[in-house]
């Protein structure tokens, strides 16, 4: 039992730090396996910021290193699918990143600190320091790497994850999901599956997402989430004549949900949105078009003209290839007057 | 005792090389001539007459790896320093009472030693084939207590013990630690005593989370605490164990274990670094940052009782946290906590370490109290 004399705010319950679910357990939110990562402290940079970063004086990691953690910051960049911060080298950097023995502490084989919204620090363990398991190898100081090797790539991309706020990933227990997030308790080395992953996981971006939000509201949501949408139908009319046109729009969001983060009641664009109807007092439905998206963002539109009284609604269907919950939106009617001038063609389900 | 070349005298000259002003956090090359003390006369003993003894250690590189290290050491108020040059795969551990304990290793050996600061000699105190990967000396000076790993398959042999003046062969103390999944690999294992000295903190870190046995060297009775929440320790005094969160970096938690019961307080949920002294009662507190950067600091009991602020540093001076963090230590001084350029002992010299009343906040030169 864990007894606090911190105020922990709902929104950091989602995601307070693995650290405090594994082992302190009642009292905070548990993170579980495949889910988001946790999140790592209360601050977050503003979005899209740049953090702009130099090798520590008189601690310059090897060029090697440089050219590996560069290339960690450009990973971070081209796939943080969300408005998470983007680091940048810089000579002129405030937030310094060094090599050698820094003060991480018992920490293996890299370490960070993170001041947000103003900057981070970081550390990287020298090649060929001695733990009690052996000697640290770093795959990037050899032409071959050798097996058993850490990749600097990888470990600093980590370190970024950990720098925007995200926490160590709670992995199934048989590590199954191990490639699922980058930020990772334990590192591993070659030839290991995920020991050279550079690209965030999804569910590194699931909470970068939840942090900092996606990019636009037709950006696809991190298939590591499991966020649920409303739909709603409206109707420019709730009567027409016999033929008359009548306009269905449909708004599509994220539910608003503190679990959500910057998430919460995004209007979500770009996504396959039907209109059914059936005939009043039946069940089945019929698709009658796929809905236009149209502004205001995350609004979709149908116009139609209607022969007969009919029951409508909207249905977003869950996607296979993202994070969102389909949703179904209440039935809404419109009735139909009576033909009055002939010829009244019958009705063809309109 | 015989004088090994590792132990030849060097001339007072080279003694004082004033390497504070040349070390950076970590050395590129070996640009100074490495002091190596002479042979002291007599037993090993501690307790010397130079008070505030200090140390740093850091790595020196070649092509970027590492090739062997930097031991800086010397006195507060002394401007001079000496610096000595171990292998790769060395330690340095104390101060203890005006003496350093350092560790090397060649490949085939490690040798201990126990270094004079004041004297500016060493004794040889054992070699052995085992590697010896860190070492601390018994609060009463009597005893050397050494972790060992197997030289070819470095699995873990456990804590020995040996007498300090050389009477007794190396015993076994404490066994290996079992191998636990949750916290993987032992990475570094840290050897620390409680405040009161009666408890041995063996600290056992995989590559984030460590497990801590608590060890009454005279009794033998080990207690284990055994939580992959929990990482570095910060500290420990008779009923509590107080450590950072399993984090990678920081602000991390801090959390207070209950060894009575084993409950967990958090005492802040993104502490910076973080260290135990004395309040104005004489009871354990911690002093820690509150954040990553230094620039809020809070004391608070290890019960979580009577939490209030401690000004920052107004030259930006970082707490100094313990010599697992900081690769280096000065002589403790009940009350005093100690702040340095970046966290660590002084570095370029254009920043002096200063310690910190933690009663009433008062700043001084680590001088100043050392005398």
């Amino acid at each position: 039992m864990i007894s606090t004399n911190m105020h922990v705010r709902r929104a950091a319950s989602l995601l307070l730090m693995a650290a405090l679910t594994v082992g302190l357990g009642a009292g905070t939110t548990t993170i579980s396996a495949h889910s988001p990562d946790p999140v790592l402290g209360a601050e977050v940079f503003a979005q899209d910021a740049r953090l702009l970063y130099d090798w520590r004086s008189g601690a310059t990691p090897p060029a090697a290193f440089r050219t590996a953690i560069n290339a960690a910051a450009d990973d971070i960049k081209a796939t943080r699918a969300s408005r998470a911060a983007v680091f940048l080298h810089d000579v002129n950097g405030s937030s310094p990143i060094g090599y050698g023995t820094g003060t991480c502490g018992v920490n293996g084989i890299a370490c960070f600190t993170r001041n947000a919204p103003t900057g981070f620090t970081m550390w990287f363990r020298e090649q060929g320091r001695v733990y009690d398991w052996g000697t640290l190898k770093w795959c990037q100081m050899y032409s071959t790497a050798p097996n058993g090797c850490y990749d600097v790539e990888t470990v600093a991309l980590d370190e970024f994850g950990h720098v925007e706020g995200l926490g160590h990933h709670v992995n199934f227990a048989d590590d199954s999901d191990y490639t699922d997030a980058v930020v990772q308790t334990y590192s591993r080395t070659k030839p290991r599956d995920g020991y050279d992953m550079h690209v965030l996981g999804v569910c590194d971006v699931a909470t970068l997402q939840m942090r900092y939000d996606i990019p636009l509201a037709s950006s696809p949501y991190s298939t590591c989430l499991d966020v649920a949408t409303v739909l709603t139908l409206s109707r420019s009319s709730s009567s027409v004549a016999y033929g008359g046109s009548v306009t269905f729009t449909a708004l599509l969001k994220v539910v608003s949900d503190t679990d959500y983060g910057r998430l919460s009641g995004n209007a979500v664009s770009g996504r396959s949105v039907r209109l059914q109807r059936r005939p009043p007092g039946t069940t089945t439905w019929t698709t009658v078009a796929t809905m236009t998206p149209t502004s205001p963002t995350g609004s979709y539109v149908y116009s139609m003209r209607l022969y007969s009284s009919a029951e409508f609604r909207a249905v977003f269907s869950t996607p296979t290839t993202e994070g969102l919950r389909g949703d179904v939106s209440s039935v809404t009617s419109v009735s139909v007057g009576s033909c009055s001038t002939a010829p009244c063609p019958l009705s063809t389900g309109q | 005792m015989v004088e090994s070349r590792w132990f030849r005298r060097a001339g007072p000259a080279v003694a004082a090389v004033g390497a504070v002003a040349l070390l950076a956090s970590t050395t590129f090359g070996a640009p100074e001539r490495a002091w190596e003390p002479a042979p002291c006369s007599g037993v090993a003993r501690i307790g010397g007459s130079t008070p505030g003894t200090w140390y740093r250690i850091d790595p020196i590189l070649g092509a970027g790896a590492r090739t062997g290290q930097r031991l800086v050491m010397g006195a507060a108020g002394d401007q001079a320093t000496r610096a000595m040059a171990l292998g790769a795969e060395s330690f340095a551990a104390g101060p203890f009472g005006g003496t350093i304990l350092v560790g090397t290793d060649d490949g085939s050996r490690s040798r201990l030693s126990l270094v004079d600061v004041g004297l500016a000699c060493a004794w040889r105190l054992d070699a052995s084939t085992d590697v010896v990967r860190t070492a601390t000396i018994t609060p009463d000076g009597t005893t050397v207590l050494e972790h060992r790993v197997d030289r070819r398959t470095r699995a873990d042999l456990g804590v020995w013990q040996r007498a300090l003046d050389g009477s007794t062969s190396p015993t076994r103390l404490l066994a290996p630690i079992p191998a636990d999944d949750r916290f993987g690999p032992t990475w570094l294992t840290h050897l620390a005593w409680s405040e009161d000295g009666r408890s041995l903190a063996v600290q056992s870190c995989g590559e984030v989370a460590c497990r801590v046995r608590i060890l009454d060297p005279r009794g033998g009775a080990v207690r284990l605490v055994a939580d992959p929440s929990l990482g570095d320790l910060v500290g420990l005094n008779g009923d509590r164990l107080v450590a950072h969160g399993a984090c990678r970096g920081l602000p991390c938690p801090l959390i207070s274990v209950d060894l009575g019961d084993d409950s967990m307080l958090l005492l802040d949920h993104a502490a910076g670094q973080a260290v135990l002294s004395r309040d104005e009662l004489g009871r354990s507190v911690v002093v820690h940052e509150v954040g990553a950067g230094g620039d809020a600091l809070r004391i608070v009991g290890l019960d979580g009782r009577d939490p209030h602020d401690l000004a920052a540093d107004p030259d930006g001076r970082r707490l100094v946290a313990g010599a697992a963090r900081s690769a280096g230590a000065t002589e403790p001084v009940r009350g005093w906590v100690l702040f340095g350029p970046d966290g660590r002992l002084p570095t370029d010299g254009s920043v002096r370490p200063v310690l910190r009343h933690v009663p009433d906040g008062r700043a001084v030169p680590l001088s100043e109290v050392s005398r």
